[in-house]
């Protein structure tokens, strides 16, 4: 309050200069209608161009939060999406109404849990995303990563309580399958641990023809379908004219990356416990 | 109080001088549109230099009311000459090169050189009338127009008022 005081103090003059002049221009503005038009115009516009760049400022710092809304609801949809996309394939009437009337999460394949990213490394050989959900919030082992505008950013590899680790796609350990799009010609995906933006595809059919442009998805039990994982930057057959190679430029932008949706198949328990049964009888004829 | 008998005198017929004289000199309507001589912004810029600048404000102000009750500018006058006031002690410092804040600042007009003191007016009188004319047109449509009028005006002021501001910076009435 003293300082305050002191301010008041030093600047008083100009604030009485400021008061004076506001109240003269008041009376110099409403004096004739010519001056009442041209300085309340100027005024009006002045003040829209100051609310205007206000409310841009503001709508700035609410971006994080209304962007935690969209990723939000984005998972809902999703899930929704996936419910009605159950229900059209599964032509039984009592599975039908089973769905209809079902609430219970277990009865969908993929379930969408929003996340945001803790921390993230780029420039190494093995890169790693922290995410802030962990146990607690219902993430395990192997469930798929993405962005809210389905591309794909990698997979679960641990989980904490409150924290889970993703291996993105960068990471030169990271296995994936993938295919062409809008095709059933499936590929494999690697890193060589050069650009964060390129991953190399290899195995791709020669029945296929691949096209600069093309888009590849995952091809993976961990994620549903439709899930990009990038565009074809080139292509060449390989030395032994049996298959195609080609770079990748990922469709997501790692350095950039923030809200992530984290996929649960609920089916993947079923489908690795299968795996591990046809291994196990394979050893033991061995 | 007798020794700001000089400036109160100055500020009287200078005030008279422009209402009855100046802003009713028939000069025909094809120069009347171009130059319109106004003198009395000399009385703010010689107030003395060791008063307090809310006193400057404060008798500006006054003499701005003033010149709006008689000459019907209903705020014209007290917009255009306020911030004459306010910005005295810059235009001082910028054209003259001395602080008003230093400690001897009795008769600073008085004792700057011609040439400096004739910048300080050309240039305080220069702006007044840019701020008076913009604020009269409050428009670009003319802005050439306008521009002529402000240096054609502050030209004739500035002739009409050297004398009054030589005799009044002079030692003798000081």
């Amino acid at each position: 309050m003293h300082r305050l005081l002191e301010f008041i103090k030093r600047i008083y003059v100009v604030l009485l200069f400021l008061l004076l002049e506001g109240i003269a221009i008041w009376q110099y503005a409403t004096s004739t209608p010519y001056t009442e038009a041209k300085i309340l115009s100027r005024t009006t516009a002045m003040g829209g161009y100051f609310s205007t760049k206000i409310t841009n400022i503001d709508h700035f710092f609410s971006l994080s939060g209304e962007n935690n809304m969209l990723t939000r609801r984005i998972a809902e949809l999703e899930q929704t999406l996936e419910r009605e996309r159950e229900m059209l394939a599964d032509y039984s009437e009592d599975a039908w109404k089973r769905k209809m009337h079902s609430n219970n999460e277990e009865d969908l394949h993929y379930i969408y849990y929003p996340a945001r990213v803790a921390s993230m490394t780029i420039s190494r050989l093995r890169n790693y995303i922290i995410l802030d959900k962990g146990e607690r919030d219902g993430i395990k082992k192997n469930m798929g990563v993405i962005t809210p505008d389905k591309n794909l950013v990698g997979y679960i590899i641990s989980v904490s309580d409150r924290y889970s680790v993703a291996m993105p796609v960068i990471n030169t350990e990271f296995t994936m399958g993938g295919c062409l799009s809008m095709t059933n010609y499936t590929c494999s995906l690697r890193w060589n641990g050069n650009s964060p933006s390129h991953v190399d595809v290899i195995d791709i059919s020669t029945y296929s023809q691949p096209e600069e442009g093309m888009a590849i998805e995952a091809w993976s039990e961990r994620l549903p379908k439709g899930v990009v994982v990038g565009h074809i930057d080139k292509c060449e057959l390989n030395a032994a004219k049996t298959a195609y190679s080609a770079r990748l430029r990922l469709a997501v932008d790692m350095s950039a990356l923030d809200n992530v949706l984290i996929v649960e198949n609920t089916h993947y328990g079923e489908i690795e416990k299968l795996m591990d049964d046809i291994e196990k009888s394979e050893n033991t004829k061995q | 109080m007798i020794k700001h008998i000089p400036h109160i005198i100055l500020a009287m017929v200078l005030m008279l001088v422009q209402v009855f004289l100046l802003d009713n000199i028939d000069l025909g309507s094809s120069i009347s549109i171009w130059i319109r001589p106004m003198i009395f912004p000399i009385i703010v810029l010689l107030l003395p230099t060791e008063w307090n600048s809310i006193w400057v404000l404060i008798t500006t102000y006054i003499i701005a009311l003033l010149l709006d009750l008689m000459l019907g500018g209903s705020g014209l006058y007290v917009v255009t000459l306020l911030p004459l006031a306010i910005f005295r002690p810059a235009l001082i410092y910028m054209t003259t090169n001395r602080s008003v804040d230093s400690s001897d600042q009795s008769q600073l007009l008085a004792r700057i050189p011609l040439p400096q003191l004739m910048f300080y007016v050309a240039l305080s009188l220069l702006l007044y009338h840019s701020l008076f004319f913009i604020m009269e047109t409050l428009s670009w449509a003319y802005f050439f127009r306008t521009v002529a009028t402000i240096l054609l005006s502050t030209i004739s002021s500035l002739i009409i008022s050297w004398p009054i501001v030589r005799i009044f910076t002079s030692k003798l009435i000081f």
